[in-house]
């Protein structure tokens, strides 16, 4: 084989090696792609400063180092709330150890009926380590109109009481504090694992 | 001639060849050297385009022009340009609406495919009655559809407007306001796609319309496999 060949022969082993790696081995690896959308905010995410389903007040600097699941959404919820805590307790049992740097948090969007113990309550039913987070409806409105969640009361029945429409989504926020995935609240366990995984 | 004779050099193993001509060597060059000319070509000659995703655009409940009430989820899978100005706003008023009305009049020059393109106008304040704003509306060609007015309470306006959009309002002693003029482009995602924050010029209508052209590209191509290039995109700050 003559010198000439043999280089060209390299050459086209290192296009092609290149061409894998741009299109199979970096999307995979580099760039994770996302099933979340990915928001490259410049400014950490708007603090959160609530009282807790534990008693105490916390705010997200008390996760320092660890990535934040926030969810707005309430306790008489009787649909989506759920579902999407179910999700959220089965993708952690997924995540296994790996999930000892996550928090998951939902936020109250109906102050006055969620109180602390309400919280501790209902979100145990889930995973004890889930934390509840409410205050004046004033204070809820503010985190949640940053974090672009609407939400109001609506007539419900003689069981439910009142029902509060909110938005359904799952907000993370990554070890830096940064808000870096908006995932829908009908996220699969697969997907938000995948995501969560490559986070923590 | 004996074996003994030969010279020593003449029996000592060949040299190894340079390290230029292994093949593997070569391989790896190569390798690295497309890698590095395929990022620089996707970063300088950006073959995809696409605006940022600067942050969440706020949740909110608003009243519009006709009384009834607009939330945030009313408006998700819509191409969102808001705009903020309040009633007394006199001429010269600094806010951006005849930008905005340019840009509507435009709309059909640019591609979104299935995505509505909408246009909301915020006023600063509180005290606006639906007919007030419907009168601000008509005086700017708003129909109330495609483009309207609305507005909310004073201390719900103040986390919107102040918090969420991050546009500078505030009431002064004479009852009028002084404010930031801003233009805000935000996706059916709701997440604020472009920020436009000074007085703003003709120019601007084009480069508005461009970006919602872009945003409309990125709506229609990003799925399946054409996502990951757009992903790279977003990697590489491939941004307008």
């Amino acid at each position: 084989m003559t010198t000439v060949r043999r280089t060209l022969l390299a050459l086209a082993a290192g296009v092609a090696l290149a061409a894998v790696a741009w299109f199979v081995v970096l999307p995979r690896f580099q760039s994770h792609v996302f099933t979340g959308t990915v928001i490259q905010s410049q400014t950490p995410a708007p603090d959160i400063a609530l009282a807790t389903s534990t008693g105490a007040t916390a705010s997200l600097g008390d996760f320092e180092d660890q990535v934040v699941v926030v969810y707005f959404g309430y306790t008489f919820c009787p649909d989506v709330c759920p579902t999407t805590l179910s999700t959220l307790k089965k993708a952690v049992d997924k995540l296994g150890g790996a999930s000892d740097d996550l928090q998951v948090v939902m936020v109250s969007v109906d102050p006055a009926r969620d109180t602390p113990e309400m919280l501790r309550e209902y979100l145990g039913f889930f995973d004890p380590d889930f934390l509840g987070m409410t205050g004046s409806e004033d204070d809820i409105a503010s985190v949640a109109t940053v974090y672009g969640v609407f939400f109001a009361a609506e007539p419900g029945t003689a069981d439910t009481g009142y029902l509060v429409s909110h938005t359904a989504r799952l907000m993370v926020i990554d070890r830096d504090g940064y808000l870096k995935l908006v995932m829908p609240g009908d996220v699969t366990v697969d997907q938000l694992v995948s995501d969560l995984e490559y986070l923590l | 001639m004996t074996i003994t004779d030969t010279p020593i050099e003449s029996i000592s193993p060949p040299p190894a060849p340079s390290l230029l001509r292994r093949p593997w060597f070569l391989s790896l060059v190569a390798f690295g050297v497309v890698v590095v000319l395929g990022a620089l070509w996707f970063k300088i000659f950006e073959p995809i385009q696409v605006l940022p995703r600067i942050r969440l655009a706020p949740g909110f409940s608003l009243t519009d022009q006709a009384g009834a009430q607009v939330t945030s989820e009313d408006l998700r899978g819509s191409v969102v340009l808001y705009t903020f100005t309040h009633s007394a706003c006199e001429e010269p008023c600094p806010a951006p609406e005849p930008t905005m009305a340019a840009i509507r009049d435009r709309i059909d020059e640019v591609d979104t495919g299935d995505t509505p393109v909408r246009f909301v106008t915020l006023s600063f304040d509180g005290t606006d009655t639906p007919a007030v704003l419907t009168d601000r509306a008509e005086a700017m060609g708003a129909d109330g559809e495609q483009w309207f007015y609305a507005t909310a309470d004073e201390a719900r306006l103040k986390a919107i407007i102040g918090s969420g959009f991050k546009t500078y309002f505030e009431r002064l002693d004479n009852g009028t306001f002084a404010f930031d003029p801003a233009l805000i482009l935000v996706d059916g995602r709701g997440v604020v796609r472009g920020e436009y924050r000074y007085q703003t010029l003709a120019s601007d209508t084009d480069r508005i319309l461009s970006h919602i052209d872009i945003l409309g590209e990125e709506v229609r191509n990003s799925n399946g496999p054409a996502g990951l290039a757009y992903e790279a995109a977003h990697f590489f700050l491939c941004y307008p």
